[in-house]
């Protein structure tokens, strides 16, 4: 009878961040189908990459008889990945579910309501560990010459250790939600609180990834030494030597995970009711003083509305602004690195420095994703807009040029500052910051048509929205497939001549801003009116 | 002021949510619409705000054409649906100014009226609060308030009643008579049939989205009550 209530639980926050992504419960066949393609293409990148990636280290260290490494590597990009997708969600799918009221007053523990979204969220990881993963076996059974990799038992150890990996992810992501949430209701600048501490969360994680880029590089020449010094990541050590092996050692490793998340389980599962009750209770002042409002205006209070949501919440800045973040960060880097980034183009060659410049703000903006999730996030306050005397072409257009406002001056500012790094002459600054706007325009207007195409507005919370839905991974997946695709134009382009090499992408990027455009104003307000 | 003129709605499957409704509205005027639950109130008051596409017929508020001139429709009408959800990351104040700001409402009118109204509920100290940090009666004055403010020609109004304080109600009824005083109209769709027979000049009767009975409050009543009046119409009296 409990397992029957605990997997009605399970399946409800399950299907919550399943239709979040694929927009399954639409009437529309092809708007599902979409989805579902979506899905399917974005898994196979997953595959791809992390194969790809696995394929490259297993290259070096192989003959090195150094395979463990692979997996040690692979355990970390699954588990610091894993991180920075659930604990965004924790907030919102633990914590903050609109359905709380609901759910806590049914005929179940608390603890069995936690249990079942915790388990939501390691089902999550879990598909993140199983795509980081099996590529890595399936390279080391095809790369490695002692054979490990083909033996039946290698698998049956490998998939304990994808299974359990995810235990620790979820228990880490868990606490930093719930830091995450406290920091929300308890501070009262919650917001800047939570950014702060979010900010922090992504240097050391970018800081993190350089160092790992390190230690990948000196591989060749210091494998032992490299594996000497990962003794901080001790059960990833033992990961990987279990999966090759050593039964023992993955038992520690097991250990490792099971242990943390059975603690956070138990431990969060006596406090439960109290935590989310604690962490939604904000009770409203009693103290302000009416004195003379001002006047502003219908399309800079759209703006300012649009602006308080974006800075105010912090899983949207964080997951819809991490490409302006990216931005303003390459072009410093690039001013500080001028030297390294100098060395570079003496082994690249100065021919390719304008489409890599090209290929690293456009990266950045792919992942500056404003204006997708931002119809979906009206939701039930829709009606706000719809009653309001305003035209349906101004609340898109706002919408885009909340994020135009935005993503431009940091375009301009990341282009200005790699063309002086790496020493353009003007012409090839100014095409750069002109083509980069072109991009920045169509990723914007394209954003929006996602989120008038695939909108969500009915999600159990605003986080699933802004980190896994429809318009979201459209919006950032798409351009960087565009991306690749401007990249063989250039190719082609280059075999003719140099300067069809550069107009080629930029007529793309021209001729789908125009497109978008075309289909934004013509069918934009209807689809608005539709919702 | 209200001009509904053989308004259908359909909806996508065929499922005919409003059939043919006619009825007029006059300045000055309280209209009831009473029905049961999914007799097409909510849809036909959405339809009139300009939240909702309809299938046929036609909508006039104050001489827009809400098809044609939704923007100027709009702008002479205040809607409040029957669970008002209000942006949570804004604080009640913030709310008030931007919607004064979409109905261009100068810097004095929308300090005097958020002063006046926000004084009568009792809902001034906390303007300065997130609206997260409301309950939901505390919404629910909010989103009154930011109605009021907008002084509309035509207020549109879902089940008002629900989840406010019998002094709240009182303040409202007060502030629609008021309105209507200075030659608005009020159209709002009500369960209440008591406030309803108190308070409306005229009232509409809607069954499985057909208008079967509409009238002034007195012709309609007569000798009895609203409620017998309701439920002999709707087949649940002999």
């Amino acid at each position: 009878m409990k397992i029957k209530k605990f997997a009605a639980l399970l399946k409800v926050s399950v299907q919550s961040m399943l239709l979040s992504s694929t927009n399954a419960r639409r009437k529309s066949r092809k708007k599902a189908a979409t989805g579902v393609g979506a899905m399917v293409l974005i898994g196979f990148l997953g595959l791809y990459m992390s194969g790809l990636y696995s394929a490259i280290l297993m290259g070096v260290l192989a003959p090195l008889h150094m395979e463990v490494l692979v997996f040690v590597f692979m355990g970390i990009g699954a588990l610091v990945g894993g991180l920075l997708f659930t604990t965004f969600a924790v907030k919102g799918v633990v914590f903050g579910g609109r359905d709380n009221d609901l759910l806590l007053s049914m005929p179940v523990s608390s603890s069995m309501l936690m249990a079942s979204r915790v388990s939501a969220i390691y089902l999550e990881n879990l598909v993140f560990s199983f795509f980081v993963m099996v590529p890595a076996g399936v390279v080391c059974a095809l790369l490695s010459p002692n054979g490990v990799g083909r033996d039946l038992l290698f698998w049956v150890r490998l998939m304990i250790a994808a299974v359990s990996l995810p235990l620790l992810d979820t228990a880490l992501s868990v606490l930093l939600g719930a830091l995450t949430a406290f920091l929300s209701a308890k501070v009262s600048k919650g917001a800047l609180g939570q950014n702060i501490m979010m900010g922090i969360f992504f240097a050391a994680v970018f800081y993190f990834s350089f160092n790992l880029n390190g230690m990948i590089q000196g591989l060749a020449a210091n494998a032992a030494e490299v594996k000497e010094s990962l003794s901080w990541a001790a059960p990833l050590l033992w990961m990987g030597e279990g999966i090759m092996g050593s039964w023992l050692r993955l038992l520690a490793f097991v250990l490792c995970c099971v242990v943390p998340f059975g603690l956070m389980v138990f431990g969060l599962g006596k406090v439960y009711r109290k935590a989310v009750t604690a962490f939604q209770a904000r009770s409203a002042r009693h103290d302000y003083k009416l004195s003379a409002q001002t006047f502003s205006g219908q399309k800079k209070s759209l703006l300012r509305k649009e602006a308080r949501r974006f800075f105010g919440f912090p899983m949207y800045f964080w997951n819809a602004g991490m490409g302006l973040v990216l931005l303003l960060a390459a072009g410093i880097a690039s001013l500080f690195l001028r030297d390294d980034l100098l060395a570079f183009v003496e082994i690249a060659g100065a021919g390719l420095l304008l489409p890599m410049a090209a290929l690293v703000i456009g990266f950045c903006l792919c992942t500056c994703i404003i204006s997708a999730p931002s119809i979906s996030l009206e939701g039930r306050y829709l009606w706000i807009l719809r009653e309001a005397p305003v035209k349906e072409q101004d609340l898109i257009w706002i919408k885009v040029g909340f994020q135009l406002l935005l993503s431009l001056p940091c375009t301009w500012a990341a282009g200005i500052c790699i063309s002086l790094a790496l020493s353009f002459p003007l012409w090839q600054a100014a095409v750069l910051l002109a083509a980069m706007s072109v991009f920045a325009v169509w990723q914007a207007v394209f954003g929006m048509l996602m989120g008038l195409y695939f909108p969500k507005l009915d999600a159990v919370n605003d986080t699933v929205i802004v980190k896994q839905s429809m318009p979201v991974m459209l919006g950032m997946f798409i351009p960087m497939a565009v991306l690749g695709i401007s990249g063989i134009l250039y190719w082609l382009g280059g075999l003719a001549a140099g300067w069809l090499a550069l107009l080629l992408p930029i007529a793309l990027w021209a001729l789908l801003t125009a497109l978008c455009t075309a289909v934004l104003v013509k069918k934009g307000p209807a689809l608005l009116r539709a919702l | 002021m209200l001009h509904i003129e053989h308004y259908t709605k359909i909806y996508p499957g065929g499922k005919k949510a409003v059939d043919n409704l006619s009825l007029h509205v006059s300045p000055g005027e309280i209209y009831g619409f009473i029905g049961h639950n999914g007799a097409g109130k909510t849809t036909t008051l959405r339809a009139v705000a300009g939240v909702m596409d309809f299938t046929e017929g036609s909508i006039v508020i104050d001489g827009h054409d809400i098809k044609k001139d939704p923007v100027g429709a709009k702008r002479v009408t205040a809607f409040l649906p029957d669970n008002p959800d209000i942006y949570e990351f804004m604080k009640g104040i913030d709310y008030l100014n931007f919607i004064a700001d979409l109905y261009d409402i100068s810097s004095e009118q929308r300090t005097a009226d958020i002063g006046k109204y926000a004084g009568a509920f009792e809902l001034t100290g906390s303007l300065g609060s997130p609206v997260g940090s409301y309950s939901h009666g505390m919404r629910q004055k909010l989103a009154l308030i930011s109605a009021f403010i907008r002084r509309p020609r035509l207020l549109i109004l879902d089940e008002p009643f629900v989840g406010l304080d019998p002094s709240a109600s009182h303040l409202m009824k007060e502030f629609l008579a008021e309105l209507c005083q200075g030659g608005s109209a009020v159209f709002f769709s009500t369960h209440v049939l008591e406030v309803a027979e108190k308070l409306c000049h005229q009232i509409a009767i809607i069954k499985d989205g057909r208008l079967i009975k509409n009238g002034l409050t007195a012709e309609l009543v007569g000798d009895s009550s609203l409620e017998d009046v309701f439920l002999e119409l709707e087949g649940e009296k002999e």
